[in-house]
């Protein structure tokens, strides 16, 4: 993952693209099992259809959606999704250093691609990334395919809801890919001391409304992170 | 208002907190400049995020935390952990993850 981007656009697109296909199926079935959801509550077929496409966010639109339906203040309801989606600010942050020589429209455009899974596979490269002059193109190949598959998957979930039962335990295999991920990230101490933070935290903080032992579990983790690095002189 | 109207105007609400998530960081461009040390910790980032969704996703089921026996995801993760540490495929990784879940789903319902 040290290498350098080809040095074309076009090649650096496809780059983002090609590397992002391993994760095509988990994420196709988390939006299926999202679209599911949607098409099986309350909402009609078309405010369902709109959920999906202008939310862009799988936790938060599940998070969202019995609020809508019960008639909750639509202010409650953003708030929800607000607190859900708040791990967006950190990757942010995370990605700002890179971007942040970009004009404008292209660091909004680009950053409206965030994904939990796009914003993995981008800081895999990062460090080596920061002054290359193609690395927009490579975040785009990788925010690209994310979104295209995510809302053709939803599409599918929306239309043929009824077609697909929940036994099949199709979220687990969105789970199962972030485990694929995980793994090769626990090669150093550090990472291993973040990854137990965070894991121990999130499980115990899961009943907390909003996911917001999630945002908690991931900021203690990178603190936890950074103290074993201080401590174990470790080089970066 | 409508309870249609509502909804939608709900919609486009959720919607923009996914922007105003997503672009937090980036609006400032070239103004922001973050600490080197915070820049730094950021990289720990994406471990801290995979480990604190992936493990409730595998020990939490209907809202309890369930351990080994009754909870077929739990095998499935750590055969699918042991997978991925040696042969570093994400696919083949996922793929023995789903079919020793969905055996031992399977042999859990029969």
């Amino acid at each position: 993952m040290s290498a350098r981007l080809p040095r074309t656009p076009g090649a650096a697109l496809a780059l983002g693209m090609r590397e992002m296909v391993p994760g095509i199926p988990a994420m196709a079935a988390w939006s299926l099992v999202t679209g599911v959801a949607m098409a099986k509550s309350a909402l009609t077929l078309g405010q369902a259809v709109g959920m999906s496409l202008i939310a862009y966010a799988g936790a938060a639109q599940l998070a969202a959606l019995p609020l809508m339906v019960a008639g909750a203040p639509i202010v409650v309801t953003v708030l929800s999704a607000l607190m859900v989606n708040l791990r967006f600010v950190i990757y942010s942050a995370a990605i700002a250093p890179s971007l942040r020589m970009l004009p404008l429209q292209q660091r909004l455009g680009l950053g409206y691609l965030i994904s939990d899974m796009g914003f993995v596979f981008y800081m895999r490269r990062e460090s080596v990334l920061r002054d290359d002059p193609m690395r927009k193109w490579y975040f785009l190949g990788l925010g690209a395919t994310v979104f295209f598959v995510w809302h053709a998957a939803s599409l599918v979930g929306l239309f043929a809801a009824t077609a697909i039962p929940e036994s099949w335990g199709l979220d687990f295999v969105g789970t199962l890919a972030l485990l694929a991920l995980l793994v090769p990230m626990l090669a150093t101490r550090p990472s291993q001391v973040g990854a137990a933070v965070a894991a121990t935290l999130s499980l115990s903080l899961h009943r907390l409304p909003f996911k917001l032992g999630v945002v908690t579990a991931i900021l203690a983790g990178i603190a936890a992170a950074v103290l074993a690095e201080r401590r174990l002189g470790a080089r970066t | 208002m409508s309870p249609e109207a509502r909804i939608w105007i709900a919609i486009v609400g959720v919607g923009l907190t996914g922007i105003v998530t997503r672009c937090s960081f980036l609006f400032l461009g070239e103004r922001l400049v973050l600490p080197v040390a915070i820049e730094r910790a950021l990289r720990h980032a994406p471990a801290a995020a995979l480990a604190a969704t992936v493990v409730p996703g595998v020990l939490v089921m209907d809202g309890s935390v369930l351990g080994a026996v009754e909870n077929p995801r739990f095998a499935a993760a750590l055969v699918a952990a042991v997978v991925m540490w040696m042969s570093r495929g994400m696919l083949w990784s996922m793929a023995a993850g789903v079919a020793v879940y969905t055996a031992l789903r399977l042999l859990l319902a029969a």
